[in-house]
């Protein structure tokens, strides 16, 4: 615990938060977003036309393990080892349904461009087709069975080839006939390797039947696919060369390794003015630690992701303008979601992982002290509870009541309440069984700041209202809203005084309900970017939100219109060093002291906005924390400007401001996550 | 028929030729050299060679039956053995009672129908034979409640199979893994103000490496302090 201004700040550690490898990517370039599949099952699509904001999560099974993901359209297809492929509800954010390929684990999807057939490339040797239905897939027919695993399969842009890349060798089929037309052998390694078969871990086929493929023994090959031979070798590593993604116009490769570099080849003229083009080895990004395993070739940029479970965006330099926020490099490490739930009547705090859920009660100190000094703790911060869930299907969303006497959580297939009754010597959980069955398809959860409603939003844009008595709970109302929009609902946010809830959905409309009357009272004016956090202010009633593109707006809500202030920072503008954060603001608290104070924060910075002080100019130095102490006392009234912003803490997975005023910090640093991941491989370094 | 004579012939001198032979010895005895060789009839000749091939049959014949027998006795012996494992024969007409008469001609066509089933499961899941349906339900007598175990053995063995695969091509042996550990701590070694490796300088990490270090450090300053004390 420290004391930070006038604040005692808990400084939170001890949430092992640990996210999951990124195992596979899919770029859908007609609706811009970005589908990552995750090791531990769940699968994440990033808006890639809203500054990169994660819109929605669909969370993980045990045993689900994803393998490859396929867009077709606008609907998404995953498979994985357990021998299944799966189409995913972007709406009810679920898998839809399964279906059997009985060939064993799969290893790759891919469909045709004309977004007719997909196929599967499965352990048992054989590339299985099936039909792109309506509302379904249906299984068509088998190429002819091979006798090693395929790993990996590239259509041709005609659909009338399609390339496997295999053990120790490519093979070429006929999608007509099913029959395999050229076998092009892989060379292996040198030395030691020579002796293990090679894999060929990724393929790819130009409309020119070029093939351009990236093997086990670190070589990017590219081979003639009409004539069966081999045109070229590139060794690019010394390990794995893991994944190919070709650029739209086939003019650029580029290939991930288990180095953590991603190369790139580009089809150039060999010498200047010639007319004969080949494939150059050009760029070399390392923006990774450890092993790249996932890679998309976008229009104007290089998207990159594996085994340090970070997802980077790499605009390319000679397709962006240099030096604007568009050519910045961006780094995802963490989530753009709150997975801590803080009981602010009682001081406890509610870890969301994907498998369990941790009660934690903080500590105390009852000594203050200056501002930066590290106060002693008289009561250390103990683990109350761990839940583990019931059943394989992960955690989608959790909450804790403020008064911490209710705890909810919900899965894919069911929604879990729990009675908790805390005194400092003892701790019982008790399940509530019967729920109304209303509560199904649960996206987000909410507790009333009374702790006397429970708010679920539900499918079709919905939300659920249930009371909660004693000891059971019951249905109340649903509450829907007329825009007929069908997208999830993500953030759900009650005011103090229970007569509002605020509402946000990813189709970036924000909806506010009456709940004394239980109806729609006004929905704010549609805004481009989608609402990364909303709150409902205690006193004045006013909404803030703020998006993805990091633009703030208030909103009064008994006048129906934006506010003096709102209207006031829309045409000064916010500072240029505020909208090039790269991290969305997940979270809004109020300080009940001070009504002026809003205070947001984001991955590197927390931030106190003090309405009553003039706005920064775009000159002006935004983060002056430092400067401000050091100037005597009238300079400092002078000079100071509404952004408060503290970097001292790193990185924020969360704040919290509890019912006796003390801040409540918790940080997750990135050298915690990184010491625990899989081993990097051995950079040999001069001078090491 | 002059050739079969022949050949019979041919043999039937060579036997006259040994019994000859034999008689030479008894030559001075009984026979003489101007007697005609024994007239075998062709009937004879026939005889003997159809009592031959009966022979060769018969043998044969017994053989198998021979076979048979032993196959017979060692399946009795099974069955044997499995009466003896199964419940008693009043508890299985308990279960049998309702369908009893269902049960012989359905078992086959059930077990038939499952290899038939997983024949096209193979192929990839097409159509399935409509008379399946009508034979696999089954009602029995009693408070019994019937639950199938989910049988994920075969699946649950190729996808570890396959991922141990992966891990094996990517974290196995010749993969030249470093630690992360050694990844981090780079930085700690090269800069001016050297410090200690990274799992050393954070407090939860590596706890048994620093609790080694701390016994070595301290067995090195006793060592120390020996030859000045």
């Amino acid at each position: 615990m420290i004391q930070m201004g006038e604040f005692k700040v808990h400084r939170v550690r001890f949430f092992d938060y640990m996210p999951s490898a990124i195992r596979s990517m899919a770029f859908n370039s007609h609706t811009e977003r970005l589908a990552v599949a995750r090791a531990d099952g769940a699968v994440e699509i990033f808006n890639f036309a809203d500054n990169y904001f994660q819109e929605k999560v669909i969370a993980g099974r045990d045993g689900r393990s994803i393998e490859a993901l396929c867009w077709v359209g606008r609907r998404l297809f995953s498979a994985g080892l357990e021998g299944e492929i799966t189409e995913y509800d972007l709406e009810n954010l679920r898998p839809r349904y399964s279906i059997e390929a009985y060939g064993g684990p799969i290893w790759t999807i891919s469909s045709n461009s004309q977004g007719t057939l997909l196929a599967a490339g499965c352990e048992d040797g054989t590339v299985k087709m099936f039909e792109v239905l309506e509302d379904r897939i249906q299984f068509q027919t088998n190429l002819s069975r091979q006798k090693g695993r395929i790993i990996s399969l590239s259509w041709h842009p005609s659909g009338a080839q399609i390339a496997a890349g295999m053990m120790d060798m490519i093979k070429i089929f006929d999608s007509e006939t099913g029959q395999a037309t050229h076998r092009l052998l892989v060379d292996r390694g040198v030395g030691t390797s020579k002796s293990r078969e090679v894999v060929v871990w990724s393929v790819a086929f130009l409309n020119d039947h070029t093939i351009i493929s990236g093997d086990s023994a670190g070589k990017v090959q590219i081979w003639d696919g009409l004539t069966g031979t081999l045109i070229r070798t590139h060794l690019v590593t010394k390990w794995d060369v893991l994944v190919l993604a070709v650029s739209q116009d086939e003019s650029s490769v580029i290939a991930g390794t288990s180095e953590g570099t991603v190369v790139q080849f580009q089809f150039l003229p060999s010498t200047v003015g010639q007319q004969d083009k080949l494939w150059v080895q050009t760029r070399t990004f390392k923006n990774h630690s450890h092993d790249v395993r996932a890679l998309v070739h976008t229009d104007t940029a290089v998207v990159s992701g594996g085994m340090d479970t970070q997802l980077v965006v790499r605009p390319l330099l000679d397709k962006v303008e240099k030096n604007t926020q568009e050519s910045a490099l961006h780094k995802i490490a963490f989530p753009h979601r709150n997975l801590v739930s803080c009981a602010k009547k009682a001081g406890l705090l509610l870890f969301q992982f994907p498998d369990h859920l941790e009660l934690w009660r903080l500590g105390e100190s009852d000594r203050n002290g200056t501002p930066g000094e590290s106060l002693p703790v008289k009561r250390k911060p103990e683990k109350l509870i761990q839940l583990k869930i019931k059943g394989e299907d992960h955690i989608c969303c959790s909450a804790l009541s403020p008064c911490g006497s209710w705890l909810a959580y919900a899965t894919v297939a069911a929604v879990r309440l729990y009675r908790l009754q805390l005194s400092s010597s003892n701790v019982s959980i008790q399940k509530v069984s019967k729920l109304p069955r209303e509560l199904k398809s649960v996206h987000q959860l909410c507790f009333s700041s009374d702790s006397c409603r429970l708010f679920a939003s539900s499918s079709f844009s919905s939300v659920v209202v249930v009371a909660l008595d004693q000891t059971d709970c019951k249905y109340l109302h649903t509450l829907k809203h007329k825009s007929g929009s069908k997208q999830p609902i993500h953030i759900l946010s009650p005011s103090e005084d229970g007569q509002w809830l605020a509402t946000a959905n990813t189709d970036c409309e924000i909806h506010v309900f009456n709940l004394r009357k239980m109806k729609l009272h006004c929905s704010v004016p549609a805004y481009s970017s989608c609402p990364t956090a909303v709150s409902i202010h205690p006193t004045s009633g006013n909404l803030v939100s703020v998006h993805a593109d990091q633009q703030i707006f208030e909103f009064s809500l008994k006048q129906k219109e934006y506010s003096v202030w709102s209207r006031q920072l829309q045409r000064q503008g916010l500072h240029p060093l505020w909208l090039q954060r790269d991290t969305p603001v997940t979270q809004i608290t109020f300080n009940p002291n001070n009504p002026a104070h809003i205070m947001l924060h984001d991955v590197f910075m927390f931030c106190i906005i003090d309405q009553s002080l003039p706005l920064p100019e775009a000159k002006s130095k935004l983060y002056n924390q430092r400067i401000l102490q050091s100037l005597p006392e009238p300079q400092r009234l002078r000079e100071s400007h509404a952004f408060k912003a503290c970097k001292n803490f790193q990185h924020l997975l969360s704040v919290n401001l509890l019912e006796d005023l003390s801040l409540v910090v918790v940080e997750r640093p990135l050298v915690d996550i990184v010491c625990q991941l899989p081993a990097p491989v051995r950079q040999k370094l001069f001078a090491t | 028929m002059a050739k079969k004579q022949r050949g019979k012939g041919a043999s039937l001198q060579k036997k006259a030729e040994n019994e000859k032979g034999v008689g030479d010895f008894n030559l001075a005895l009984d026979s003489s050299d101007d007697e005609a060789p024994e007239e075998v009839t062709f009937e004879d000749s026939k005889a003997r060679a159809v009592e031959s091939l009966k022979l060769a049959l018969d043998t044969a014949r017994r053989e198998k039956e021979l076979l048979k027998e032993k196959r017979r006795k060692r399946q009795e012996f099974f069955q044997e053995q499995k009466k003896k494992k199964l419940l008693s024969a009043d508890v299985l007409e308990e279960i049998d009672s309702v369908p009893s008469k269902k049960q012989k001609p359905a078992e086959d066509e059930v077990t038939h129908d499952l290899t038939q089933m997983k024949r096209k499961r193979r192929r990839g899941g097409r159509q399935r034979n409509p008379q399946e349906s009508e034979t696999l339900p089954r009602s029995l007598k009693g408070s019994y409640t019937v639950s199938t175990a989910t049988d994920r053995g075969q699946s649950d063995y190729q996808r570890q199979a396959a991922e141990d695969f992966i891990q094996s091509r990517l974290y196995g042996p010749g993969s030249c893994r470093s630690s992360n550990n050694e990844m981090l701590s780079l930085k700690n070694k090269t800069r001016a103000d050297k410090s200690a490796a990274v799992q050393f300088v954070k407090k939860d990490w590596a706890s048994k490496e620093k609790a080694k270090a701390e016994k070595m450090k301290r067995r090195w300053i006793h060592k120390q302090q020996i030859p000045t004390s």
